[in-house]
């Protein structure tokens, strides 16, 4: 009885590597996404927005393949445990717009340069797609660590020339007491609006 | 004898464990807190920042503005020139950096460069190598020297002018800008290296005008942000043995 179990269970192991389930492409998925931030940024309408619109809009256009909860999770570490759902979502909220800003402080960066796609490195539900900013003078690599939730690759971490911008945040956050997450992180966006181009 | 053995052996061993070493890891681990034997302790911290407030003022107010007005009066192209120039007479010091490290490849790379810079560059006004033969610029100093010796890090330090550092890497970088005295033939006197030191860095920071002040003005902590970057960039560009995040493209 035993063995035959142990077939059959083998065959069910061996029917399921049979179907061939391939996840999806994270290069083929981020490729069109970046393309849009791009002429998101580019856009004349885009520039002449409101700051507050302008990081609205990107917010909501990179919350397609930017995971931001995850983000959050990472910068804040071990507090994030006993942080409440919705003090959850107010912190990644608020990250999200200080990416935005990143978004917003880089604008020239992404006009002035080409992005040049490189490789792709896949781990189980985790991958890494390179890029190159790339212009006469310099280039940039930038990599996006992503992870793969239903069928969508969701960035979880961005790497600029090799360095984590979610482990540097997370740095940042660990000499902040859990109580003054929220009240630093808007102080910052306030700064950060004020002195945002027009 | 034996311990030399041991220790050549075990070179060989971390070269080649680098060579399956990879940029980003694909787990959680880099979010983890460094083990204690490999954090470098900051028990400077307080003067850490007193310092790095100095430098973030100097460059501010100093060193950013002359930079810009340099800008103004030179062209880009003339200020890569000085810059590939003086980069091309550090690549002999790198060179014997890449021999001391076991690096043989990088140091074919940099000897190549160097003669063909010279050569085909004017001098090292043009970056031929790189451009036209594929040859990129490879880093090399004293402090990773140090570092494949075994020589531990030490603290973490901020620098006049100079900025993050740890004592091993401060070390290093003096003792290869002795060597580097040789090199700077028309100047008479220590002020005129001085000069000539920051003329370098002037010409420097003009070409990467703005960058300082947009890494600063998102960050939250910006002490903290600057010593993570350090540490995380210098961990990043010491990844030789596998290709260059840039050249796996």
């Amino acid at each position: 009885m035993k063995t035959v179990l142990r077939s059959l269970l083998i065959l069910f192991l061996l029917a399921l590597a049979g179907t061939g389930y391939a996840a999806p492409n994270p290069t083929e998925q981020m490729k069109p996404f970046i393309e849009r931030v791009v002429a998101q940024l580019k856009a004349s309408d885009f520039k002449q927005d409101t700051v507050d619109n302008r990081i609205d809009r990107i917010v909501t256009l990179v919350s397609e393949h930017f995971d931001f909860q995850e983000m959050s999770k990472r910068v804040v570490g071990k507090p994030w445990q006993s942080l409440p759902q919705t003090q959850r979502q107010e912190f990644a909220d608020r990250f999200a717009k200080l990416l935005g800003h990143v978004y917003l402080d880089k604008v020239d960066t992404y006009v002035a340069m080409k992005i040049e796609f490189g490789k792709e490195r896949l781990e189980n539900d985790r991958a890494e797609v390179k890029t190159m900013f790339v212009d006469a003078a310099k280039s940039i690599p930038v990599s996006y660590v992503m992870m793969l939730k239903g069928e969508k690759w969701m960035a979880y971490d961005v790497f600029v020339e090799g360095i984590s911008l979610v482990r540097n945040y997370m740095e940042q956050f660990k000499g902040i007491p859990q109580d003054q997450f929220i009240p630093t992180l808007d102080k910052k966006l306030q700064e950060l609006k004020a002195g945002a181009k027009k | 004898m034996k311990t030399i053995l041991l220790r050549a052996a075990l070179i060989c061993v971390a070269l080649c464990g680098a060579a399956q070493a990879e940029e980003v890891l694909l787990d959680d681990s880099l979010y983890e807190d460094a083990p204690a034997e490999e954090a470098v302790p900051d028990p400077f911290e307080h003067f850490n920042r007193m310092v790095f407030e100095f430098n973030d003022v100097t460059y501010t107010w100093l060193m950013e503005p002359v930079a810009s007005a340099y800008s103004n009066t030179l062209p880009k192209d003339v200020r890569q020139a000085v810059d590939n120039f003086c980069y091309n007479l550090q690549e002999p010091v790198r060179f014997v950096n890449t021999l001391l490290q076991l690096r043989f490849a990088d140091a074919g790379t940099v000897l190549t460069r160097f003669v063909i810079n010279t050569i085909g560059g004017v001098g090292g006004l043009g970056d031929v190598a790189g451009r036209e033969f594929g040859f990129k610029r490879v880093e090399a100093g004293l402090g990773e020297t140090l570092e494949t010796w075994g020589v531990p890090d030490g603290v973490y330090l901020v620098a006049p002018l100079l900025g993050a550092t740890t004592t091993r890497e401060l070390t290093g970088t003096a003792l290869d800008g002795l060597a580097m005295t040789p090199y700077y033939f028309f100047a008479n006197t220590w002020q005129e290296s001085i000069l000539i030191y920051v003329g370098r860095r002037v010409n420097n920071i003009s070409l990467r005008l703005g960058e300082y002040e947009g890494a600063k003005g998102l960050t939250i902590d910006p002490y903290t942000a600057f010593r993570d970057g350090y540490f995380q960039y210098r961990k990043q560009s010491r990844h030789h043995s596998t290709p260059r995040v840039d050249e796996k493209l």
